[in-house]
């Protein structure tokens, strides 16, 4: 756990106005990193490179927490194919608002961090793919790639170096499953954005069937600080096993919500009262959602001593997601909240495979049943059932994602359910 | 060699295998829907789920581990995995729902999503008793259902084309007819739209699927989501007898079933042969089942007066046939073959003019250039034109037919719709004797003198040699006026016909044509002439080919049956033709 948080310094979107402009973020030593490469190519050779940024065991901020440099080293040697960099810029889990930070405060950073990443890859082309209805962003951003490239970081050889990388922004139009990293690979190949059978992983048959790596925007941003200030540097930042600094997005039922940047393993009662301001209208906090909305629910009880890093929130019962936290008061109704949750998940389900298809439905209809005061007890062994039908059943997460919420929300507020259900007609002994 | 365990048996198995194809292949069963041999995984439906694991080996002596009571060591994968997308690897250990309550249930908890919002239509839908949906309901799936709320509604009959019809509650979403388009006809016609529970199959806007083989999308079709727009309502499968045959719409010679009840062709579907037409055809082949039933020349007719034909008895068809022989010389007959008959029937109409001194019959090829494509539709418009060339007919063009009728008196033309495919015009031969011997009504039949009806495709076996040069045959599928199928051992039998009377709803008269395999009239008009000419049944003209003729040499009825046909070295036969 973090204790002296309230010293820290913003890294990734530091307090400096205008730092999306190229100037400016050059004059605060942007760009240095990637610089430092270029011009130490032996002591910063590619396999240097993701050393350094494995031993800085960067857990990729897309959610699902792997180590970022570990990914790197899957990619296989270069051969006469084209190779990938696809950065995931698709946030789109309710709870999750994070990267649009980054996008819109600190957009070379990531550029820098993507560069050197492609570096260490051997990537000729890199696609950002972010989340459509974020189009304000995309414009902000595509304005720094164009700075980028006249000020000769991106294109054909790179700052005199040979290096040729390029850049294309996308962006998706509306679904979060090309959030999927898979699925985002087929939308960025102008298809239906249905997930991918894995094996094949995507270093050995990506885009087009090409090696391909896919990073998440925040993880991306990261890389620039560990170039710059070393593994060792960035291993003490943090708790212990999750490192670096973490972009909170905090919304729900507190005074002030927003993005905010503090190390991993932020205890989760400061975020909320004193990051966040505390709840709203000084009410009692009734739960949290630590990481995006399929993150399982942990009950105010379960948060004590809790802090914001992998291991401290699985002990807890949950997970640390994409550190979108909802902080829910005691006045939240608990079974609207599911439902709503229900909601998300079956109109975003790509439809593809079975029991996501045809559950994520089921479990809705179910729950605006019980909602509508019209379920009854087995309704929830029912859903209950289903979610053990879904998880891990299909070909990309968004099942777990869909059945997390509803088996952890029933079993942590299963009294809040079973009074919404009609009573038993039956006398009971 | 690599070996895997699968329900605690041992396999060996070589190269590249994915489980559920390996396993199927031994004759076991997995529930499946969205995989199909020909085309692409997406391992999407989720039912063909295995509980798999890995036993594991020691790296050094490469021997298995053992736990502390003697039995492998087996790692298994936390998830079940696919079936179909499961690739074999050495030591790999599967359990199917034979095996594994896991597996059991989880493809059982499959079937349950898959059912909550299909229409459970069954009573009405098509696809009925031939539906793998219903039939693995059946075997593996839940009983009862827990679904009690609404389900999704989505658009039903929606004519995606000229000859597919959609219900999109009906389908699951396994995505073969979109892949079909994608990989196999390459029309990209299809796609999935919509999200979630609400997707189902489409066309883009305004488009309409008029892929030239749209309708094997219906076979392939796991539910009755898809239907053919033509058959949709006709008939139940389980009324049906399904007799193997050819496609005679083109050169190919695509391998399919003929579906009959009450001797009526009602639709035609694909027969697997990896060789020819693996589980494909076109639609054009498919539409072909009218032919049997309509349009057909029953009892032989007779021109008595210009413009006016009748019918006859088969006794005067065989005296006017005999006294217009008996009055001319051999010279004098233009005798035509054709690529649209059998070989059988070529042979013996042939044979039976060479008896009586004619020389080898004429044919000409029915080719359009540019029809085909480089799939399963050909230029070539009939299913048997190497097998003229096989029997040394005299393969010529549209003047060598022409000239051969300038200087006749009487033209005898098997099966060729020649004034209908414009070699020769009604003119040419409206001075001319001319005998027809035809399965269907056509303007050279309306052109002739004498029409012999006889039987086509579905009611007789014969063989066929496409264009690659693999001869394949048929079976009798539907009976004559002077066939029973309880007395021809050719014809499949189905239920109804087992149980079924002359009284019964399903025998009509009506359906059976009065018409005669080309042999078996030559027979009666041989013993009327005094000519040496007698063959019970196609399998004894076959039996003579194979003697005479050097590239069938070896090769039976039989045979064919057993190898889906039989290549012929055909290149061989175009060299004795030059």
């Amino acid at each position: 756990m973090v204790e002296d948080w309230k010293s820290y310094e913003p890294l990734i979107i530091p307090d400096i106005p205008n730092l999306h402009r190229i100037e400016v973020y050059e004059e605060h030593d942007g760009y240095r990193a990637f610089r430092r490469i270029l011009d130490n190519p032996e002591e910063w050779s590619r396999t240097n490179v993701t050393n350094e940024v494995k031993a800085a065991n960067i857990r990729g901020r897309g959610g699902a927490g792997f180590n970022a440099g570990l990914k790197w080293s899957f990619m296989p040697q270069p051969d006469e194919r084209p190779r990938y960099l696809a950065c995931n810029g698709d946030e789109s889990e309710p709870g999750t608002f994070k990267d649009r930070n980054i996008f819109e405060f600190n957009p070379h950073l990531f550029i820098e961090g993507a560069l050197i990443a492609a570096y260490a890859m051997s990537v000729d082309v890199i696609y950002v793919y972010i989340r459509g209805e974020y189009i304000d962003w995309v414009r902000i951003f595509e304005k720094a790639v164009e700075e980028a490239y006249e000020k000769g970081y991106l294109g054909e050889d790179i700052l005199g170096t040979g290096i040729d990388i390029e850049m294309y922004t996308t962006y998706g139009a509306g679904a979060y499953i090309c959030g999927e990293e898979t699925g985002m690979l087929e939308s960025l190949e102008g298809k239906r954005g249905y997930p991918r059978i894995k094996p094949p992983f995507p270093a050995q048959k990506g885009l087009w069937g090409n090696p391909t790596t896919i990073n998440n925007i925040e993880t991306l941003a990261n890389v620039p600080l560990v170039i710059n200030n070393g593994a060792d540097w960035y291993q003490s930042i943090g708790a212990e096993d999750h490192n670096g600094p973490v972009l909170y997005g905090i919304s729900g039922h507190v005074n002030k919500p927003g993005v905010y940047e503090y190390p991993a393993g932020m205890p989760v009662e400061d975020l909320i009262y004193d990051v966040a301001g505390g709840i709203r209208g000084n009410k009692e906090l009734k739960a949290l959602i630590p990481g995006g909305t399929s993150t399982p629910v942990l009950r105010a009880d379960q948060l004590e001593g809790v802090s914001m890093d992998s291991n401290s929130l699985r002990d807890a019962g949950s997970m640390m997601g994409t550190a979108g936290m909802v902080v829910l008061d005691e006045d939240t109704d608990m079974v609207d909240l599911l439902w709503r949750i229900t909601h998300f998940f079956h109109h975003e389900s790509c439809g593809q495979c079975t029991p996501c298809r045809e559950g994520t439905g089921w479990l809705e209809k179910v729950l605006l049943k019980i909602k509508n005061g019209e379920g009854e007890i087995k309704d929830l062994d029912l859903l209950l059932d289903m979610t053990t039908q879904m998880e891990g059943r299909t070909i990309c997460a968004l099942a777990d994602a869909a059945a997390w919420p509803v088996r952890h929300t029933i079993n942590r507020f299963r009294d809040e359910f079973e009074e919404r259900c009609k009573k038993s007609v039956h006398a009971v002994a | 060699m690599p070996e895997v365990f699968i329900d605690n048996e041992r396999y060996e198995f070589e190269g590249d295998y994915m489980a559920l194809q390996f396993i199927l292949d031994l004759g076991k069963e997995v529930p499946f829907f969205c995989y199909h041999p020909s085309m692409s995984i997406p391992a999407n439906c989720r039912q063909c789920m295995v509980k798999a694991g890995q036993y594991i080996k020691d790296e050094e002596t490469g021997e298995y581990e053992l736990d502390e009571n003697g039995e492998r060591k087996i790692r298994w994968f936390p998830k079940m995995q696919t079936s179909c997308a499961l690739k074999l690897s050495d030591g790999m250990v599967i359990q199917t729902q034979e095996t594994s309550e896991e597996a059991e249930r989880a493809q059982k908890d499959t079937l349950e999503f898959l059912l909550i919002n299909h229409p459970l239509d069954c009573p009405i839908c098509d696809q009925a008793g031939e539906c793998p949906l219903q039939i693995q309901t059946y075997k593996y799936g839940p009983e009862g259902s827990r679904f009690e709320v609404k389900k999704v509604h989505k658009p039903k009959r929606v004519q995606l084309g000229p000859r597919v019809t959609l219900d999109a509650e009906r389908c699951i979403n396994c995505t073969r007819c979109v892949r079909f388009a994608e990989e196999i006809s390459e029309t990209n016609q299809l796609t999935i739209v919509s999200r979630g529970d609400k997707n189902y199959p489409m066309t883009a806007p305004s488009e309409t699927f008029d892929d030239p083989y749209s309708l094997n999308t219906v076979d392939i079709c796991p539910v009755g989501a898809l239907t053919s727009t033509d058959f949709r309502f006709k008939a139940r499968v389980w009324e049906m007898n399904q007799t193997p045959s050819i496609d005679i719409t083109n050169g190919k010679g695509c391998n399919i079933d003929l579906w009959t009840r009450d001797n009526e062709v009602l639709r035609i579907t694909p027969r697997h042969n990896p060789e020819v037409n693996d589980y494909w055809m076109p639609d054009e082949g498919r539409e072909a089942f009218e032919q049997f039933n309509k349009n057909r020349v029953s009892r032989p007719s007779i021109t008595l007066d210009e413009n006016n034909q009748s019918n006859t008895s088969w006794n005067n068809a065989v005296e006017t046939f005999a006294e217009i022989l008996e009055a001319h010389d051999p010279d004098q007959l233009a005798v035509f073959g054709t690529p649209h008959a059998s070989v059988e029937e070529n042979y013996a109409f042939n044979k039976f003019f060479n008896l009586l001194g004619a020389s080898n019959a004429r044919f000409t090829p029915h080719i359009i250039p540019g029809y085909g494509d480089d799939f399963l539709i050909t230029d070539d418009q009939a299913p048997n034109t190497n097998g003229c060339r096989l029997i040394n007919l005299e393969e010529t063009d549209d003047t060598g037919i022409q000239s051969a009728v300038t200087s006749a008196k009487v033209v005898i033309i098997l099966s060729d719709d020649l004034v209908g495919r414009g070699v020769l015009s009604a003119d040419d031969l409206a001075d001319r004797y001319t005998i027809s011997l035809a399965t269907n009504q056509s303007d050279t039949t309306e052109a002739s003198d004498l029409v012999i009806p006889i039987t086509c495709v579905a009611e007789h076996a014969a063989s066929y040699v496409n264009i690659d040069g693999r001869i394949q045959r048929s079976f009798p599928a539907k009976e004559t006026k002077y066939t029973n199928r309880r007395l021809n051992l050719e014809m499949s039998e189905g239920r109804l016909d087992r149980y079924g009377t002359n009284f019964d709803n399903w025998v009509n008269e009506e359906h059976k044509i009065d018409c005669l395999p080309v042999w078996e009239f030559l027979n009666h008009l041989g013993e009327r002439i005094g000519l040496e000419f007698q063959y019970d049944h196609s399998r004894a003209i076959f039996d003579e080919m194979s003697d005479r003729i050097d590239p069938l040499k070896g090769i039976s009825y039989e045979r064919m049956d057993e190898e889906l046909g039989v290549q012929l070295p055909i290149e061989q036969q175009e060299v004795t033709q030059a």
